[in-house]
């Protein structure tokens, strides 16, 4: 495993910890739907964690390769 | 037709069942059964889909809240925006080419685009059929359906999340931007950080390319990469006896007539007589329609009376004299005309080495029947590229970069010809003569053995833009419209 650089270490998240978050919320409206607040609140963090993980996937550019 | 709450949180228990079942579940079976594995950008498009299901979810059990719409219109809006910037990656690769296993014969980040958009679509369509919104505060009971979209939910959120787990790995791994093929056996997991090295934000990437600017380089052959060249002295200057309508940009030298062709910086071309005082043709390109010329910078004459014009993007004009042009058809294509040129043709070089790179130069081979051009270097592409273009089909037929003669040698160990920006070309006697703005240099490449054959250091010269051949010697056009004349060397 490679060592980890600070940068790394701050970014503490993955798909498979969003899908965690994804089923919390989902677990939530079915059987505790009293707790919407929080379950709204996991999909908002799902949503901004989603996104920046494609940032870090398409570092290279933001805007498609092709001419504008 | 009207939808009441209840219609809609049962239409949208459908849709959830469609999307999760359909799309999302699919994709892990595609997994478990022919091992794809989706890329960070899949898994992103994915993670996407999902949200928007779920988002569903929070409307079937709490109704259609704004913030809930919201939610799902931001998800559908960035969606599109992934599979476009995922999908850019490869849609412009030959027939037949993609990155992973295609669906249907369609690329699973063509299949997110659709989804995505159709995600959009309904959501638009519910909206126009919803009688109000005004929903009732509380929790909702759902429907059977519902209660299986739910259940559906969680199975196959749980199926990703393995699945996210075996090829991504736990915290604080990620996916991957070439991922393998999904295995249940460990052994083969794949657990990186390769996304984060380097890790740099860029509104373009590679496609940063600034446009190239001759007047901004060091002219002082001193400074060269190459050590020890030997100088050519101007042996004199003549210069256009004719005003232009902008600075010189490129010339040409049609060795049968003795006729010059110019081009300038806001799309003028000229005709010239051989003494380079009159006018005999001239018209100002329209550099807007349809093919976008960005500044003409080469010239050549290309067999018979055809003209050949080139921009710095590689896009050209090929013109022809005639005797009286069609006034309603030439207007299109001019701005100014002096009713005796027609445009024949209108198009675009397309290279492979010299890809992502700027030329500012065009010459002719007459014995090949090919057009020249000589890429100058960009931050992100430091390479002296020819490329050379069939006159018959205006389409690539070879590229090189020219090696260095022995008896050529670098100024240092990070020096290379690359350095140097060619600003006019000519071919005489087989070999290509190119004249370099930076370090005021003349390069010899001999067009058979693809080498780099001499360079000569050019004292006196100022932004030369272009050169032409007129028996034994070479004429070096500058912006200002002095053309230098000097020796044609023969190494």
């Amino acid at each position: 495993m490679p060592a980890r650089t600070r940068e790394q270490t701050i970014v503490l998240t993955m798909e498979f910890l969003n899908f965690l978050i994804i089923l919390w919320a989902a677990w939530l409206v079915w059987r505790r739907p009293e707790r919407e607040r929080l379950a709204f609140r996991l999909l908002v963090i799902s949503c901004l964690l989603m996104a920046f993980l494609f940032f870090i996937g398409s570092h290279g550019s933001l805007i498609p390769g092709v001419n504008l | 037709m009207a939808l009441s709450e209840d219609r809609l949180r049962a239409v949208l228990a459908w849709v959830v069942i469609v999307l999760v079942g359909g799309p999302v579940a699919g994709a892990v079976l595609l997994g478990v059964a022919h091992g794809d594995s989706p890329c960070i950008l899949c898994w992103a498009e994915r993670t996407s889909m999902v949200l928007i299901a779920l988002c569903g979810l929070f409307v079937i059990r709490y109704g259609p809240r704004p913030r809930y719409l919201g939610v799902t219109v931001l998800l559908g809006v960035w969606g599109v925006y992934m599979s476009l910037r995922h999908s850019a990656l490869h849609l412009a690769r030959d027939v037949g080419q993609g990155f992973s296993a295609a669906i249907f014969g369609v690329h699973t980040y063509v299949w997110a685009l659709v989804i995505h958009v159709t995600v959009l679509a309904v959501i638009g369509a519910l909206l126009l059929l919803l009688r109000q919104i005004a929903p009732a505060e509380g929790v909702h009971a759902p429907s059977r359906a519902g209660r299986f979209a739910m259940g559906l939910f969680i199975v196959v959120v749980a199926a990703n999340a393995l699945q996210a787990f075996a090829s991504t790995g736990p915290p604080p791994f990620f996916g991957q931007g070439d991922p393998v093929r999904l295995s249940l056996n460990p052994r083969h997991w794949v657990w990186s950080f390769e996304e984060l090295e380097p890790y740099y934000v860029s509104l373009r990437g590679s496609w940063t390319i600034p446009t190239p600017d001759p007047g901004a380089v060091d002219p002082d052959p001193g400074h060269g990469p190459l050590a020890g060249l030997p100088s050519i002295a101007v042996s004199g200057w003549e210069r256009i006896g004719v005003p232009l309508n902008g600075a010189l940009s490129g010339v040409a030298r049609d060795s049968a007539t003795g006729r010059f062709l110019a081009v300038t910086d806001h799309y003028g071309v000229y005709l010239l007589d051989s003494t380079l005082a009159r006018v005999l043709h001239h018209v100002v390109l329209d550099p807007g329609f349809s093919v976008d010329l960005t500044p003409l910078i080469g010239a050549a004459f290309v067999g018979g009376d055809t003209l050949a014009v080139l921009s710095t993007n590689k896009s050209y004009a090929l013109l022809t004299p005639v005797p009286h042009a069609d006034d309603r058809l030439e207007w299109r294509h001019f701005l100014e005309t002096d009713g005796q040129v027609s445009e024949v043709g209108l198009g675009r070089f397309q290279t492979v080495r010299a890809h992502q790179m700027y030329v500012l130069s065009l010459a002719f081979d007459p014995a090949a029947q090919e057009l020249i051009t000589v890429s100058v270097p960009n931050p992100r592409h430091h390479q002296l590229v020819v490329s050379r273009f069939a006159r018959r089909d205006l389409t690539l037929s070879s590229e090189f970069g020219p090696q260095l003669a022995p008896d050529l040698a670098p100024a240092g160990p990070s020096r290379t010809p690359a350095e140097y920006v060619v600003t006019g070309a000519v071919v005489a006697d087989g070999r290509l003569y190119a004249i370099s703005a930076a370090y005021s240099t003349l390069l010899v490449v001999d067009l058979k053995d693809r080498k780099l054959q001499a360079a000569y250091a050019v004292p006196g010269l100022a932004r030369p833009v272009g050169l032409a051949a007129r028996g034994a010697q070479l004429l070096v056009a500058q912006a200002d419209g002095r053309i230098a004349v000097l020796a044609r060397p023969t190494p």
